[in-house]
């Protein structure tokens, strides 16, 4: 008698999942609770965006990359505009460029609470949640007050900002600041002595320095194992060559650690605030930039909140660029997943999902794969939905 | 073991207000810079057409009635436009600037989603001409 | 107080049946306004639990594909009723209990474990993947919690001298509050409570970022209805349980309402302080710590009593 093989048990969190917030697929293969197996899919939040920008020129493109994502809006921006005034060959005022990490580091503190409330929420835990969301308010305030809105600042135009920081913007900044740091040491108290919460985050997760490197993750992931790599310290740019950062890590490695990273990088954020408003340099804000970009290729690379983000723009002398490539810092972060899930039971899942802190709409840029042996494939339109349906029967 | 660490917090917020900011009773004022619904004075405008060209979105249409006397009528969409102020920011003249007291732009209809600013008597030509079949209007230029 | 009404009125219309689920609605709105309070937020109305059974009656009801039909469509049916049962033997609201007899706190019991069980069968029934997890945990924090939830309710018990709950109510009221007797059992018998209704941090069944909704995955329009309302009259029973047995019996309505939503306050507040424990975590605390308080405070009261015997 044949034995049958045995049936895998696949627990899918996502496309619709509640603890996911935007769609991505993850197939955990348990055997009673316990995981055993782990797959990652992506890919449901394609846009083309990077062909799109081939048809705008340089100011519209800068509108369209920086709605690639929410919480990181303002990253997006300076990375292009940073590369496109490196092609032009000009260089922002100091204002403008102290301005422009005033916004970077305002907005890193915004994704931290936005990221503290639902790594709360993941662990059941809502008050922390409520808690933390509250605090976020101050923040989306303060860049309301600064740039007219509470997401997509819109503060950068190729050759500076566009918006001034005046002395009472810079008082109750000041203030908020002081406000913003008692509660953060009141959450780091919480996320370090409340014991029900270390059962979920401490000794899960552990990710080891060396398969950290090897794996190529990047960000506050991969500085909570010990490896010190942060780009505002490694290459500074932009107004960072003036202001200096320290660089936080943690030698653990779980999901802990990731929390206390996270928060002293918060302490951070509101030194470094404090003191470009102490020392902002005086001056104009924007230089004059031509509408045609010489030609050349660029590669710039900034510190989201989520780790590295990196842009590749080619110019060919026109008003619209040739080819725009964004390397988004989450999607260096998957493979951390599929690597440590097995062994974790799956209430751990959706926690380990958290502490990557994953933007899904980052993510998706499309790869080219040449193959030699395979005839290429043109599809139109009908076809390609007829392939997408027999697919997924 | 030290469980419990919110307990003050808790207890205090039982007492405290909530921080539910009860819209639509109660409505904050709006900061200074709020990039609200775009507003345009058809006085200074010379129609040099840097704010459509630079305008991620094709919000805005600048239709001329009269090229010589400088009397144009701006078509903007605010279901287009993704208030990112470039218009603002390209307009030599002052022209546009972005509201700060009209943002609460939910309708019901289509209608309001297409708006006409210019002076009342360039946007009774225009209408007069809509309505005229088999008059194609003036175009925009690029 | 004994109330001269017809058996069939006591059981379907009050104090038992509609008033009722009504009075669990009212506990429900209350759970939910106090927890969003806690937690710095404005919170529902008082018609919002109504309002959400309403509509969830109007909806259609889907029968996924493969399961048992008739298990699926009777398994609300017969939690709602166990929970609407248990009831009957509790002085509730400070009356006399409708239908009280010598060992009806067993009985009561096995009552309000039918609703856990019917979770776990409804879940194992659906079949899907969220479902089964949900069902498996469901009835893996039943067998962890029950055993220390029940030898913290026979230690008044066992103090009263009698398995009645009528008579357990009549020995609190005369005699001291026995939080003050056996505080460990208050404890063990209020955590207890939290485990078998299924409230945070013991929410791992039904644990909405892991497994979506837990066993009641697939449910919708009246089943999941049915199972809220269950699981509303569940909180009503299970704290006037806890307010007869520990703090000194209830004598008269207004002492029900004050007592119980003195109780209700502490509960949410403990909701509302900790995180999700994982489902083995659950189980390592229940059969370490809580079997343990248990068993010291039963052996604390027969001491006492054979003290108390000695000494007479």
């Amino acid at each position: 008698m044949t034995e049958k093989p045995k049936e895998k048990f696949v627990v899918p969190i996502g496309p619709q999942h509640p603890a996911l917030k935007e769609p991505g697929s993850f197939l955990f293969t348990v055997d009673g609770e316990t995981v055993t197996d782990a797959a990652v899919r992506l890919g449901f939040v394609h846009r083309g965006i990077e062909k799109t920008c081939e048809k705008r020129n340089y100011t519209q493109d800068l509108y369209l990359l920086e709605r690639i994502c929410g919480i990181c809006s303002h990253v997006h921006a300076t990375a292009f505009v940073l590369g496109v005034e490196k092609l032009a060959g000009v260089q922002a005022p100091p204002r403008a460029e102290a301005i422009r990490v005033l916004a970077a580091e305002l907005e890193r503190i915004h994704s931290h609470f936005l990221w503290l409330g639902v790594a709360a929420h993941e662990a059941g835990f809502d008050t922390l949640f409520m808690y933390a969301w509250r605090d976020r308010e101050v923040v989306m305030d303060l860049l309301e007050v600064l740039s007219g809105s509470r997401v997509h600042y819109s503060i950068n135009v190729i050759g500076g900002v566009k918006f001034d920081v005046d002395k009472e913007l810079s008082d109750s900044i000041m203030k908020q600041m002081d406000f913003l740091e008692e509660r953060s040491k009141y959450y780091m108290k919480i996320v370090t002595t409340d014991d029900t919460f270390i059962g979920r985050t401490r000794g899960i997760g552990t990710l080891s320095k060396d398969r950290a490197e090897i794996l190529g993750a990047v960000g506050p992931t991969v500085r909570a194992s010990g490896v010190k790599r942060d780009i505002r310290v490694n290459s500074p740019y932009s107004g960072y060559k003036d202001y200096h950062v320290n660089m936080i890590t943690d030698e653990t490695g779980d999901l802990e650690a990731r929390f206390i990273v996270r928060i002293k990088e918060l302490y951070e954020s509101y030194r470094i605030i404090r003191l470009v408003l102490e020392k902002i340099p005086s001056g104009d804000l924007t230089t004059r930039v031509k509408r045609k970009i010489p030609e050349g290729e660029v590669i710039s690379r900034v510190e989201a909140p989520r780790g590295e983000l990196f842009y590749y723009i080619k110019s060919n002398g026109t008003e619209m660029p040739d080819r725009v490539k964004v390397r988004t810092p989450s999607l260096c972060n998957w493979g951390t997943i599929t690597d440590v899930a097995v062994g974790h039971k799956l209430a751990d899942m959706p926690m380990l999902l958290a502490g990557i802190d994953p933007c899904f709409s980052c993510n998706d840029r499309m790869v080219q794969v040449h193959s030699t042996s395979k005839p290429t494939q043109l599809m139109n339109w009908d076809d390609l939905r007829n392939y997408g349906i027999e697919y997924y029967k | 073991m030290t469980i419990g660490v919110l307990f003050g917090d808790l207890l205090k917020s039982l007492f405290k207000k909530p921080s539910t900011q009860n819209y639509p009773y109660s409505k904050i004022s709006a900061p200074e810079r709020l990039r609200g619904k775009l507003v345009y004075d058809p006085e200074k405008c010379i129609g040099c057409m840097l704010c459509i060209k630079d305008c991620p979105s094709n919000a805005i249409e600048l239709i001329t009635v009269d090229k010589v006397n400088k009397r144009f009528v701006l078509r903007y969409h605010p279901d287009k436009c993704v208030f990112c102020a470039q218009c603002v920011e390209n307009c030599r003249f002052k022209c546009l600037s972005m509201s700060n007291s009209l943002w609460e732009m939910a309708s019901t209809s289509k209608e309001a989603f297409e708006v006409y600013y210019g002076r009342e008597e360039d946007i009774a030509i225009l209408l007069e001409r809509a309505a005229q079949p088999g008059i194609n209007e003036p175009a925009c230029e690029e | 107080m004994n109330l001269p009404l017809h058996p069939l009125i006591l059981l379907l219309i009050f104090p038992g049946g509609l008033f009722l689920m009504n009075i669990g609605l009212l506990y429900e709105w209350a759970d939910r306004k106090l927890v969003a309070r806690y937690q710095n937020r404005v919170g529902p109305r008082w018609f919002q639990p109504l309002a959400d059974t309403i509509k969830l009656l109007a909806k259609e009801e889907i029968i996924p594909y493969g399961v048992h039909k008739g298990l699926f469509l009777s398994l609300p049916v017969i939690a709602l009723t166990g929970a609407l049962t248990a009831a009957l033997y509790i002085p509730m609201f400070g009356f006399q209990a409708p239908f009280s007899f010598e060992g009806d706190l067993i009985v009561t019991i096995y009552l309000l474990s039918m609703m856990t069980l019917c979770i776990g069968l409804a879940g194992a029934n659906t079949l899907s993947r969220f479902t089964i997890i949900g069902a498996t945990r469901a009835l893996t924090q039943m067998f962890s919690y029950e055993a220390p939830f029940l030898l913290a309710l026979f230690g008044p018990a066992i103090a009263a001298g009698t398995w009645n709950i009528g008579k357990i109510n009549l020995y609190a009221i005369d005699n001291i509050w026995m939080i003050i007797a056996q505080p460990i059992g208050f404890i063990v018998a209020l955590i207890g409570l939290m485990g078998k209704l299924e409230l945070p941090p013991f929410d791992a069944p039904e644990a909405e970022t892991e497994i979506v909704a837990g066993a009641l995955t697939e449910y919708s329009g009246r089943g999941l209805a049915l199972f809220h309302i269950g699981k509303n009259v569940e909180l009503v029973v299970g704290l006037t349980l806890i307010v007869i047995f520990y703090l000194g019996g209830i004598a008269n309505p207004l002492e029900f309402i004050l007592k119980s939503a003195a109780l209700l306050l502490v509960v949410t507040a403990l909701q509302s302080l900790f995180a999700r424990l994982r489902i083995d975590q659950t189980v390592g605390l229940w059969w370490r710590l809580g079997a343990l308080m248990a068993l010291l405070q039963l052996l604390a009261i027969i001491f006492g009593r054979y003290l108390g015997d000695l000494l007479r």
